[in-house]
């Protein structure tokens, strides 16, 4: 009920004959209704005006704001509820992330995994109306969340991803091919795999161009993320002395990567640091804008009741007044 | 009123008050009007025991033998009948069988008191007044005339609404130089009569006669009530479901009437009021008894 807005707004005007309607009914009162025909007036000061004849033109009040809810029940008052359905065209990604133990480097703070793990749910919180999955790949791959569009839980999972559960190693072709296979039944018409990796292909029993091949099969866009610095980078050890760094070249296929996204239609992106990476997932949504259609509609219910029963019930108490306690003579 | 109508009406009242006239009038009549003392009837031989004031001396000078004059008590009187026919005579509650309109009471005491006056060989004159004389019906005798009276008692319609009794009381001393009896048939819903009253008391007798319905005295709960004022056409509404208002009604209406009471009583009027609702020959009676 909290829009109302009428059918038939012009009956509105209607609601001018209400002036008209208040004087003729005073004036009819005053002048039509029969009077009791008395000898005199002597008597008119001797009585006094009681609250009964002060109340008595609220009758023609009742009247009238039965009248008017009338009018307004006539001009079909209707409640409308605003239902917008967003026909939302989601766009399915899945975000391959390396966790292999190069992922542990600390060119990023704290390091790899964690920079990316950090962003990648932060990409994540940004695209409500996409499904998500993210898949897991070092010198296997395996899928950490399947598509969802429940972002808490993969959030969740995200968070819980950790270098060294599976074998170490890059496994480029796998990675790529687990997340092939995820995507590729969806139906979505924009299916996107952000690749992120530190390494070169080392491991794995599928190639990466041929998983690019089967990528650009299903028409997934690939966008292929590579991470770590230029140069080296600080890699820690454990020794039997606790923690301890060694410099390590950063070594990343940029070309395999360039030549996966070029072929599938994406972008390889080169992070050499954490704003970088940031910066890089923001453009890819950008890149992936979702294409959301609003449709909304409005339901109107009929609101006239209410109205109509108020002016039964006003014409009601009116004709009760006027029979008891304003009952007139003649 | 179409005249077969009125016929019918002359008819019953005249049954009607030719018996409440000899009941009213009977053995009182006479000496309630006193004739206008000893007019001249004829001259006679005396006779031993006349007294000898009345002795004619011309007439014994002439034919040498006492003659005495012989008076005879005038009977013959003029009974005026002062009508109110102002607009507030035609309220009347009429609840009851009885209840006509004030107005109606009025002609039909104004009847009764013709129809005895012509019973007596009175002349019977008629004003009618409202806040002017309407009509003046000058006094005679005769069944024709009384039947003219009562017709225009019935049928007459007045021109103005208002009341003034004093206006009606003057015209009575301009018309009739000679004592009468005047009647007053009002319901002296009026103010301004009394001076009227006491130059016209002075030269006639003036019996008042009010009329009034029992709705006049007191007023019924009924709620709220529109009025409507006869003589002035004003209109308004008044609340007789207010108890107090019902009571100050009722305790106006009685000091009215006291002062009406008062004021009859210090010019030594013969008055008497009666209810459209209750039988006016008790209170007529009662009234001329006291005549």
């Amino acid at each position: 009920m909290e829009n109302i807005v009428f059918a038939y707004p012009k009956l509105l005007w209607l609601l001018l004959i209400l002036p008209p309607l208040g004087y003729w009914l005073f004036a009819r009162d005053k002048k039509t209704r029969p009077y009791l025909h008395y000898s005199d007036s002597s008597y008119r000061n001797v009585l006094k005006k009681t609250w009964r004849q002060r109340l008595y033109p609220t009758l023609h009040v009742l009247r009238l704001l039965a009248v008017a809810l009338l009018v307004v029940a006539l001009a079909r008052p209707q409640s409308t509820s605003k239902q917008s359905s967003k026909n939302i065209e989601g766009v399915d990604i899945v975000m391959a992330m390396d966790i292999s133990g190069s992922m542990l480097a600390e060119d990023f703070s704290p390091n790899r995994l964690e920079a990316s793990k950090q962003l990648a749910r932060e990409f994540v919180r940004g695209r409500e109306s996409d499904r998500i999955a993210v898949v897991a790949f070092s010198g296997e791959a395996f899928t950490q969340c399947p598509l969802t569009i429940d972002h808490g839980i993969l959030e969740n999972r995200i968070r819980q991803l950790k270098s060294g559960v599976i074998t170490d190693g890059t496994a480029l072709g796998d990675g790529l091919a687990v997340s092939i296979n995820r995507i590729r039944q969806s139906d979505a018409k924009s299916k996107v795999i952000i690749l992120l990796t530190d390494g070169v292909n080392n491991a794995g029993s599928i190639d990466p161009l041929t998983a690019s091949d089967i990528a650009k099969t299903y028409g997934i866009r690939v966008y292929t993320i590579g991470v770590g610095t230029r140069g080296l980078a600080p890699y820690p050890y454990k020794t039997p002395f606790g923690i301890q760094y060694q410099n390590v070249q950063v070594e990343i296929d940029e070309n395999l990567l360039k030549q996966i996204a070029d072929e599938t239609g994406g972008t390889y992106f080169r992070a050499t640091n954490k704003n970088r990476l940031k910066a890089i997932f923001e453009e890819i949504d950008k890149l992936e804008k979702t294409k959301i259609e609003v449709l909304s509609y409005e339901q109107r219910a009929e609101e006239f009741k209410p109205f109509l029963w108020a002016a039964l019930v006003l014409l009601l108490l009116e004709l009760l007044l006027r029979l008891s306690v304003f009952k007139t003579l003649p | 009123m179409e005249t077969s109508e009125l016929l019918k009406k002359v008819r019953k009242i005249e049954i009607k008050t030719k018996a409440l006239s000899r009941q009213i009038f009977s053995g009182q009549y006479h000496s309630a009007f006193k004739g206008r003392g000893m007019a001249f009837s004829e001259v006679r031989e005396y006779q031993y025991g006349d007294d000898v004031r009345f002795i004619d001396w011309k007439v014994t000078a002439r034919f040498n033998h006492p003659y005495v004059k012989v008076f005879e008590e005038e009977r013959e009187l003029t009974v005026m009948l002062l009508v109110d026919v102002s607009a507030s005579g035609e309220f009347g509650s009429g609840t009851d069988k009885k209840g006509g309109s004030k107005r109606e009471s009025i002609s039909e005491i104004a009847a009764i008191l013709a129809f005895s006056a012509a019973q007596n060989n009175d002349k019977v004159g008629a004003i009618f007044f409202s806040s002017e004389v309407e009509k003046y019906i000058p006094p005679q005798k005769g069944r024709t005339h009384l039947l003219h009276i009562i017709r225009e008692l019935v049928n007459f319609e007045p021109k103005h609404p208002g009341t003034d009794i004093g206006q009606a009381l003057k015209f009575l001393r301009n018309v009739q130089k000679r004592k009468s009896s005047a009647f007053v048939l009002s319901d002296f819903m009026d103010s301004r009569y009394e001076d009227a009253l006491k130059i016209a008391g002075k030269a006639h007798e003036i019996v008042a006669l009010q009329v009034y319905d029992p709705l006049e005295r007191e007023l019924p709960d009924w709620g709220l009530v529109r009025m409507h004022d006869n003589e002035t056409g004003e209109e308004f509404m008044i609340d007789t479901a207010s108890k107090a208002n019902r009571e100050a009604f009722a305790k106006f209406r009685a000091e009215e009437h006291k002062n009406f009471d008062t004021l009859m009583n210090k010019y030594g009027i013969v008055h008497t009021s009666i209810s459209t609702q209750e039988d006016y020959v008790k209170p007529l009676i009662t009234m001329f008894s006291k005549l």
